[in-house]
């Protein structure tokens, strides 16, 4: 029924086998997460108090995304099949189960599946998107109305990713073309790659730069953006092209446990919040039996120039295949990534490390990024674990589903 | 050219005739523009004719060019110019919701809106005249040969009424009178704001299949309503035309006022072809002009000629501009402060010679003072929704509001009446302060209104156990006669002084204007008591809940937009404001938001408020008005939050009452 939609992979479909989580959402502003599981019930895990939220709604399936507001306690939008579920969770309360009746459903005809969400940072508005439908819609959840925000060409959107600054967001489509919008006047650039549709991206702090790649490619492209001042109204400001920064093709490493191949298409990549580091799913070649997913972390430095130096890798346990990563976004010591594995395992890994940004020099970054292994060398729950340049951080003892650790209030 | 113009407008300050200028006339433009399109779908659909195609398209192209097409083309840009006019006249940025259905009514037979239904019923007549030409066939002549009946052989040709013709110009007439009565119902007089900045090209695009969806199907309403009404009174008309101008009837033609004449497939797809024509090219004149008038408007933070101070934005808001300049004005507010660094600067910055932060100082106090406006407003409605509960008086204290920093009191000085008024009970309240209510606001608490203060005074003074003599002991108790007149009447003071008398009869003369209005007052009450009783009565009277609500918050748009404008300045002046003018008004925004927020908490608690907003169907009549008071709400907790993600643990230092710490706390803890 729709050809130009037979290649695409959600990030979470449920017929892929052993996929577990089909979606994880950091709250922006505190200690809090929401995971949405295979039978499309969605829990909500907060560092400070014991109860654990069960999210149901009959409208509830085929979760592909979620998404908390920023500036708010505890609203959380939830991509479903035929509709965009907004739950409104009161964040004092003590229930296991908040009636269907605290959700709001958006839904548009024609509108449907819904797969991918993004807030604006300001909190106003909320875009929702899916590959069926070619409109983009602009929701004002408070009264429930939407704009579409069409066009010709292209297919629906597969990915969105809003700029942490606001002024821009990326909607990559299923064919092999992907839009830059302008989120004053809501116009777009439109970038045609040349091998395959934008796979994934992610924008640097002060939306300025953004990395992506391509189906079918391993190697990030970036893309640089004029700084916006929001007197150019209605300009995107993208450069000419996009260049290569850096070719993730396959490599062996030498490990503890022997050579290991890593490295081929990028699944998907995110950013910190301080611009610091970039941690990607490497997907491996599915071909050759040596070669395995993996998240590969990098250090970036975003200004005077672009930075991009490999910093690691994380490795959960024997036979884990990393699904969704995410950075915690306000860790206040460095970054903390989230990692959600195919064995059912969430696992929190510290980066710590003090900004570039801080006017005095880091005692604790080396220069020199120590790629190293360390698999099951944690006892006794087997969690996955990395050391940055930064020095070693604790690992996470994981008990059989979900916890968080390292994130007990000191 | 716009800044001419809004700064002549200022200067004449006429009622928002003036303000749109050149936007209207590019609206207007735009819609005489398209309208020759419009014109040519019409004219290929009309000749309709799928067994010869080639036929069909040729003839419509040489359809065209004829000199009656371009007539018709040029009477209906002149329809469409007065369709516009009317537009501009009867635009609002704050809609006028009826709250019962006899306020309704009164809006149907008000002159006003029988002059725009008149004039919209003779400009449909005009464009069904226009369609019947340019469909040609037999629908063009309202007066045709015909033979005469059967009997007599050697009879002269003589004229007859065609009917048909009647029932367009008819049918035309009456579309333009529902299409009149349907902008008053759906108050699509009413201008809403985007929820996005777009290019108008686009919004016109995005709102273009819509408006043809929206045609047909109402045309297909409007053709079926008339074709029952012609079932019925179609035979006046006929007989009038007929006996006017001296015509006949001809015998071999069905008439239409019966159902087999009705049944006419053809007769009924020109009908409905013209009526989508007609409700086409006046709905895009409108929506041209919504497009149009609800563009943002960039007005300048400081002059840069001396000439042009009262076209900058802190003057805009600050004077008493028409509505709609208002509006654009807050919005360009909310815009600047989220997008535009350097114009933020500007607000931020200190006069040139003195180092005052004017900018600044004149935006957060038009703000403020709106916003406590609402507040102000809310508490009277929640006082009143009390008082119709059957609640004695509302709990007194409820709010909580703290007692104000010198410095608080000196920046709103309204504050300070929300203050007195929610600690006091109602009934001794307001008679010493003025009450202060924003220009849009006709709800008044019976408790607040000063009328009901003077009925206190003024009942006692007439009763006419107590005479002319009056206590200062019996003013002071006033109050209680509502309850306790036989007790009034038992302790009779008939033996005070008398300097208090004359006292006392100088102010009933004082007071006596007053009394009269008090009494007519009264009386109203007791007639619309008396009424309601009565079933059918009742019907028209009763005031719906949930317009009642509407029109408290029909000018929400405005706060939504100071809030949103406020907050970002706020956030933004964490990093910008070089020189700590926001600060000094950090915490009046604070008390301020904090209080509306408290309020707005309140008003969705109170019995008849659903929680939820309606669902609103996308379609072309826009009924963002009703939802108003959830973005309100919306906006006011995320403003909060702006303030206090930004700020931090920094707002401990800032000088609030333990009350709005407390909430502060919640806020900064994100448990709101």
């Amino acid at each position: 029924m729709f050809p130009h939609l037979s290649g695409l992979t959600l990030p979470c479909a449920p017929s892929r086998a052993g996929c577990t989580v089909r979606a994880f959402a950091w709250h922006p502003h505190t200690n809090k997460f929401a995971v949405a599981l295979l039978d499309d019930s969605i829990r909500v895990y907060n560092s400070n108090s014991a109860t654990v939220p069960s999210l149901k709604h009959r409208l509830q399936r085929n979760v592909a995304a979620m998404a908390w507001k920023p500036l708010c306690a505890s609203i959380l939008a939830v991509a479903c099949q035929s509709c965009v579920l907004v739950w409104h969770l009161d964040p004092t309360s003590l229930s296991t189960r908040p009636s269907s009746g605290c959700a709001q459903v958006l839904s548009c005809p024609g509108h449907s599946p819904v797969t991918s969400l993004a807030w604006a940072p300001s909190g106003e508005r909320l875009l929702s998107a899916s590959p069926v439908d070619t409109a983009m819609l602009v929701w004002d959840v408070s009264t429930e109305t939407c704009v579409q925000l069409q066009w010709f060409g292209g297919g629906g959107v597969t990915y969105l990713a809003w700029s942490p600054d606001g002024s821009k967001v990326l909607a990559a489509t299923p064919s092999a073309v992907f839009r830059v919008w302008e989120a004053q006047m809501w116009t777009c650039e439109r970038w045609p790659t040349i091998r395959g549709r934008c796979q994934t991206g992610c924008w640097s702090p002060d939306g300025s730069r953004l990395l992506f790649t391509v189906l079918g490619e391993s190697v990030i492209y970036s893309l640089s953006f004029s700084e916006y001042r929001g007197e150019m109204q209605g300009q995107v400001g993208g450069s000419k092209t996009a260049s290569i920064v850096a070719d993730l093709s396959e490599t062996t490493f030498e490990t503890l446990y022997g050579e290991e191949r890593i490295g081929g298409e990028v699944h998907s990549m995110v950013w910190d919040p301080t611009g610091e580091r970039l941690a990607v799913i490497i997907r491996g070649h599915p071909e050759s039996p040596n070669s395995q997913p993996a998240v590969a972390v990098f250090r970036t430095r975003n200004s005077p120039v672009f930075e991009l130096l490999p910093c690691g890798f994380v490795r959960g346990e024997r036979g884990a295949r990393p699904q969704l990563i995410s950075f915690h976004p306000c860790f206040p010591q460095g970054a903390l990534l989230t990692v959600c594995w195919s064995s059912g395992k969430i696992s929190h890994i510290p980066f710590f490390f003090v900004g570039a940004l801080e006017p005095h020099a880091s005692p604790r970054r080396s220069p020199v990024p120590v790629p190293a292994w360390h698999p099951r060398a944690s006892p006794p729950s087997g969690a996955p674990h990395t050391c940055t340049g930064a020095g070693c951080a604790a690992p996470a003892p994981i008990k059989g589903g979900f916890s968080l650790p390292l994130l007990s209030s000191p | 050219a716009a800044r001419a113009v809004i700064g002549r407008c200022q200067a004449r300050r006429r009622r928002g005739r003036c303000v749109l200028g050149w936007r209207v006339a590019a609206a207007i433009t735009w819609s005489v523009l398209l309208l020759p399109i419009c014109t040519a779908a019409f004219i290929i659909l009309s000749g309709l004719d799928p067994f010869h195609p080639v036929r069909w398209i040729s003839n419509s192209f040489n359809d065209l060019y004829t000199s009656y097409v371009i007539f018709c083309i040029f009477l209906m840009s002149m329809v469409i110019i007065i369709i516009s006019i009317f537009n501009i006249e009867f635009y609002a940025v704050v809609p006028s919701i009826p709250c019962s259905r006899l306020a309704l009514i009164g809006k149907i037979i008000h002159p006003q809106q029988v002059i725009h239904s008149f004039v919209h019923a003779i400009m449909g007549m005009l464009v069904t005249w226009c369609a019947t030409v340019m469909t040609k066939g037999r629908f063009q002549f309202l007066a045709v040969s015909c033979t005469p009946s059967e009997g007599l052989e050697d009879a002269v040709p003589q004229m007859c009424l065609n009917e048909y013709h009647l029932f367009f110009l008819l049918s035309g007439a009456f579309l333009g009178y529902s299409y009149s009565l349907f902008y008053l119902i759906n108050n699509m007089n009413y201008l809403p704001f985007p929820i996005i900045q777009q290019y108008k090209y686009l919004r016109f695009r995005r709102s273009l299949p819509l408006l043809i969806k929206h045609s047909c199907v109402e045309s297909l309403h409007f053709v079926r309503n008339f074709c029952v009404t012609y079932y019925f009174f179609g035979y006046i008309p006929k007989v009038w035309i007929c006996t006017t101008m001296d015509l006949h009837t001809d015998g071999k033609l069905h008439p239409l006022d019966t159902l087999s004449g009705l049944l006419d497939l053809s007769l009924f797809y020109h009908t409905w072809l013209s009526g989508v024509f007609l409700l086409m090219t006046w709905y895009i004149a409108w929506l041209l002009f919504k497009i149009y008038a609800t563009e943002s408007h960039h007005f300048p933070i400081q002059p840069t000629f001396a000439q042009e101070t009262d076209q900058c934005l802190p003057k805009i808001l600050n004077s008493n501009p028409p509505l709609l300049i208002k509006f654009l004005a807050l919005q360009d507010l909310m815009l600047l402060s989220q997008y535009s660094p350097v114009r933020r600067q500007e607000v931020f910055s200190l006069s040139q010679p003195g180092g005052h932060p004017h900018n600044w100082t004149a935006i957060s106090r038009e703000c403020l003072s709106l916003l406590s406006d609402l507040t102000q407003r809310l508490i009277a409605q929640q006082e009143a929704a009390a008082a119709a509960n059957g609640r004695a008086k509302p709990p007194v204290g409820e709010l909580k509001v703290p007692p104000q920093t010198p410095e608080d009191m000196s920046f709103q000085s309204q504050r300070s009446n929300i203050v007195l008024r929610a600690s006091m009970s109602p009934l001794v309240k307001p008679s010493l302060m003025p009450v202060k209510t924003s220009p849009g606001s006709d709800v008044g608490s019976p408790f607040s209104s000063p009328a009901l203060n003077y009925k206190m005074g003024v009942v006692d003074i007439k009763s006419p156990w107590h005479g002319p003599v009056q206590s200062p002991h019996v003013m002071r108790r006033g109050p209680k006669l509502w309850t306790s007149v036989s007790d009034q009447q038992m302790n009779g003071s008939h033996h005070e002084s008398f300097p208090v008398l004359s006292a006392a009869r100088t102010g009933t003369e004082a007071v006596q204007p007053r009394f009269i209005y008090t009494w007519l007052q009264n009386k109203q009450e007791q007639i619309k008591t008396f009424l309601s009783k009565r079933a059918l009565i009742m019907y028209f009277f009763s005031k719906h809940p949930e317009a009642s609500i509407q029109a408290v918050f029909s000018d929400a748009q405005m706060h939504i937009w100071a809030l949103e404008g406020l907050s970002h300045l706020v956030a933004a002046s964490f990093t910008e404001d070089q020189f700590g003018v926001v600060q000094t008004t950090l915490p009046a925004i604070l008390n301020t938001l904090l209080t509306l927020q408290e309020v707005v908490d309140r008003h969705f608690k109170l019995p008849h408020v659903s929680s939820k907003p309606p669902r609103i169907s996308g379609s072309l009549v826009d009924t963002s008005y009703k939802t108003l008071r959830f973005a309100l709400r919306a906006s006011l907790k995320t403003a909060l939050y702006r303030i206090t993600t930004v700020f931090g643990e920094h707002l401990n230092a800032v000088q609030v009452s333990t009350e709005h710490k407390k909430r502060l706390q919640q806020f900064l803890e994100y448990k709101e």
